[in-house]
């Protein structure tokens, strides 16, 4: 699949003449494409599930250096690479991993950091199967993908976690600087990104954060046993370095508005706020004690790091038998998330099959060998609870898969009197997240879509106001962290445009 | 940094913060509220504005010292800081165009209405205020709402909160001698709320609380603030905190603010013993 909008204007050339380059060519001759094709893919080494369950340390410890070069040498370096049309932020992904090879894992960092602000982060949680790794060339020959995520996390951790923070390691060469301030509401993925990319540019930004700490959804939503804070906190560091004003406790929309934001001075803004609204199932007790959504609870544990209360003060419902329902990232999260708070059984319920879950493999994989247990087509009809208002139960009906709907997934079926109960005493909604309506309510003329998302060209991201851009979730709904991150990438060169032009 | 100006015991268990937050105080509107995060391992808890000064850039708040936060905010002194404060949050009640108003407030709800009834009485409208305690002694801030209150009257929980029946009576005597209230808005203790709620529902006088419900963000992202009112489900923070009485859910409202009394107790003991341990 060629997807030439992904690359950036003239990219595609200097692709080809990195390709080209000496050292590369000299690679290439040393170890043939069939001795490369006969290594196998490195396994990522782990805690071991029994160990993991009581800890929220990471699950994966990351490649050691000479495990990545192995895996850097099953790359054949091809002449017409699929990864990098297969990666949203059009990452030079065979220069990085040649680089690896080569034994030089800074240039590898330097290359990534040329389209990525958040190496350590993607690695981590970008669903690479269905990116960078679906397209890569060993994948179509029959072998298993080369592993593009784990090497990424391999450079960015080698890089960052060596040197403490990102700030050791030089932000390249600043553009003159431009006399323009932009706002960008939002620290999380997308708002990161195209702050990252406008500073680079010579613009000065400041990011607006709602919450105490930056991060977004990578702070309150993703677990540290997924991505540690300390990787987090290091690649904010690094975006700081390059310019960038991180104001936190500031809610855009309510703090001060934009027009407000306008008048101190801000000519452009980049709306990254994110589906910050739990969807609910509006089913008969869903208010009872122990019902959350995955935003609350994920929140409680994640930001406010309840997983060390009584020591951190926000506490975290306790659970003998946890019920998460959903199939993507962030009902694997909680679910994993309750088994270790403790629940004896933490179970899965998702209304479609195994194979229509949208969470990344490896997550669903993790989840299965932690002792997860998943149920599929079947989703509650309603929560039971004590006379105390305590949920003690819920009630479930089975589905059967029919015709696709409009996603493309087989629509789920409910079986008529299917029926059963089970006992739970936690249960935690994962079925999505909706834009926060906080600050685009406030904006009248805004144009939003049917599901209360900000419409924008996607070429641009620009919405329906002038120098008003958007991206992210707050324009997908719930979407994918580096989906957000091309969003800014785009955005930001679409705002430079603008401010250039006029 | 959200450095403390002034810190001050009102009353009993009632405290005073003045803090700084210029950005805040510039936006706040009355009835609203913020988040407050008292130190680096701390929750995030909402109270109420109590007042600001656009001027000095600082907000006031009234707090009641009940739990783990509410007492680390009580011990904070001039110059010490809060890890965190966010806001204004939650809609500002609308100003009614005509008629009086009736104010019931206990507990930190006397000085969370103190700026409602600045802002109904700079409307133009007439503002009876009726503050709750247990006793004179926890009454606070009569001169300064005096300054726009029409009418101050007090009700002291020995002789009313105990029994519905003579809540009713007050109330009645209150809307006789001010036949042109039209809305009553009440803050305070949810059992204040729930009492008053139910005085009103006789007359049918149209009333607004300010729920108080646990939340985390504040700003809507995680529904911990749920209640129902005729069967919808709403979020305290953004659509509220100021809800009308008629068809919310109480029984689910008192259940709520109940999750998670245990750990609460916990850390309590906890921060108890902490304290006795710095003193040996």
């Amino acid at each position: 699949m060629n997807r030439p909008d992904r690359l950036e204007p003239g990219q595609a050339e200097r692709l080809r003449a990195e390709r080209d380059r000496d050292w590369r060519k000299a690679l290439r001759r040393d170890i043939s494409v069939q001795k490369r094709m006969a290594i196998d893919r490195q396994p990522m080494p782990e805690q071991e599930p029994w160990v993991r369950i009581k800890n929220f340390k990471e699950v994966n410890l990351g490649y050691t250096f000479d495990l990545a070069r192995a895996e850097a040498r099953r790359c054949l370096d091809c002449g017409q690479p699929g990864c990098v049309a297969g990666c949203p932020v059009a990452i030079d992904i065979p220069t990085f991993i040649k680089y690896i090879e080569a034994g030089e894992p800074e240039k590898a960092l330097e290359t990534i950091r040329r389209t990525n602000g958040l190496p350590a982060i993607c690695g981590r949680v970008c669903p690479q199967e269905v990116q960078c790794e679906k397209e890569c060339n060993l994948a179509r020959a029959g072998r298993e993908p080369v592993a593009i995520g784990h090497l990424e996390r391999f450079v960015a951790d080698y890089i960052c976690l060596r040197e403490g923070t990102g700030t050791a390691f030089h932000a390249g060469p600043g553009a003159p600087p431009r006399p323009e301030k932009i706002a960008v509401v939002g620290s999380g993925p997308g708002g990161l990104t195209a702050a990252a990319d406008l500073a680079r540019l010579g613009y000065r930004v400041t990011v607006f954060e709602a919450l105490h700490l930056p991060g977004g959804v990578l702070a309150y939503g993703i677990p540290e046993f997924r991505l540690p804070r300390e990787i987090l906190e290091s690649e904010i560091n690094f975006i700081k370095t390059l310019g960038v004003e991180v104001r936190t406790n500031f809610i855009v929309g309510r703090t001060a508005s934009l027009d407000d934001l306008r008048r101190e001075g801000y000519a452009a803004f980049f709306l990254a706020t994110g589906a910050g609204l739990p969807s609910f199932m509006n089913i008969p007790g869903e208010n009872l004690l122990g019902v959350y959504s995955a935003n609350e609870y994920l929140t409680r544990v994640n930001l406010m790091k309840g997983f060390r209360f009584p020591e951190f003060d926000t506490p975290v419902p306790g659970a003998r038998k946890a019920a998460v329902i959903g199939g993507g990232n962030v009902a694997m999260d909680a679910v994993r998330t309750a088994l270790r708070l403790g629940a004896g059984q933490a179970t899965i319920y998702y209304r479609r099959s195994r194979a229509e879950m949208p969470a990344r493999t490896e997550e669903v994989k993790h989840a299965g060998e932690e002792g997860i247990v998943f149920n599929f087509l079947t989703v509650p009809v309603r929560f039971l609870g004590n006379e105390r208002g305590e949920l003690r139960g819920m009630v479930l009906q089975r589905l059967a898969l029919g015709e696709p709907d409009s996603s493309g997934r087989p629509r789920p079926v409910p079986i008529p009197g299917s029926e059963f109960e089970v006992e739970v005493d936690l249960a935690v909604v994962a079925i999505g997240q909706s834009p926060n309506p906080l600050l685009i309510r406030q904006l009248p003329d805004l144009k939003l879509g049917r599901w209360g998302n900000v419409e924008v060209n996607f070429q641009t991201m620009a919405t329906s106001l002038p120098g008003i851009y958007a991206g992210g979730d707050v324009v997908r709904g719930g979407a994918t962290v580096i989906l957000a991150m091309g969003d800014g990438r785009r955005a930001a060169r679409a705002i430079d445009e603008f401010l250039r032009t006029g | 940094m959200n450095r403390v100006v002034l810190a001050e015991r009102l009353v009993p268990n009632l405290y005073r913060l003045v803090l700084e937050a210029p950005e805040v105080a510039a936006s706040a509107r009355a009835g609203q509220f913020v988040m407050v995060i008292p130190d680096d391992k701390g929750e995030r808890i909402p109270v109420n504005l109590a007042d600001w000064d656009r001027r000095r850039g600082t907000v006031d708040l009234v707090f009641l010292n009940l739990g783990l936060s509410t007492r680390k905010l009580a011990g904070l002194k001039p110059g010490q800081a809060v890890a965190g404060l966010a806001g204004p949050l939650g809609r500002a009640p609308e100003i009614p165009d005509s008629g009086a108003v009736l104010l019931v407030g206990g507990c930190y709800g006397i000085g969370g209405l103190h700026p409602l009834a600045r802002e109904l009485k700079q409307a133009g409208r007439k503002v009876i205020f009726l503050a709750e305690a247990r006793d004179p002694a926890y009454i606070y801030w009569e001169e300064k709402i005096r300054k726009y209150a029409d009418n101050f009257i007090t009700l002291f929980r020995t002789d009313c909160l105990s029994s519905g029946q003579e809540l009713r009576g007050r109330l009645d005597s209150v809307l006789k001698s001010h036949p042109d209230i039209s809305l009553l808005m009440v803050m305070g203790c949810s059992y204040l709320l729930f009492k008053m709620s139910e005085a009103a529902a006789g007359p049918g006088l149209k009333t607004l609380v300010s729920l108080n419900p646990i939340m985390v963000d504040g700003t809507g992202m995680c529904g911990a603030c749920r209640v129902s009112v005729d069967g919808r489900t709403y979020f305290a923070c953004v659509d509220g905190p100021w809800f009308e009485s008629r068809g919310l859910d109480w029984q689910e409202y008192f259940n709520r603010r109940r999750a998670f009394l245990s750990q609460e107790e916990q850390a309590l003991v906890r921060l108890d013993r902490e304290f006795w341990k710095g003193t040996e």
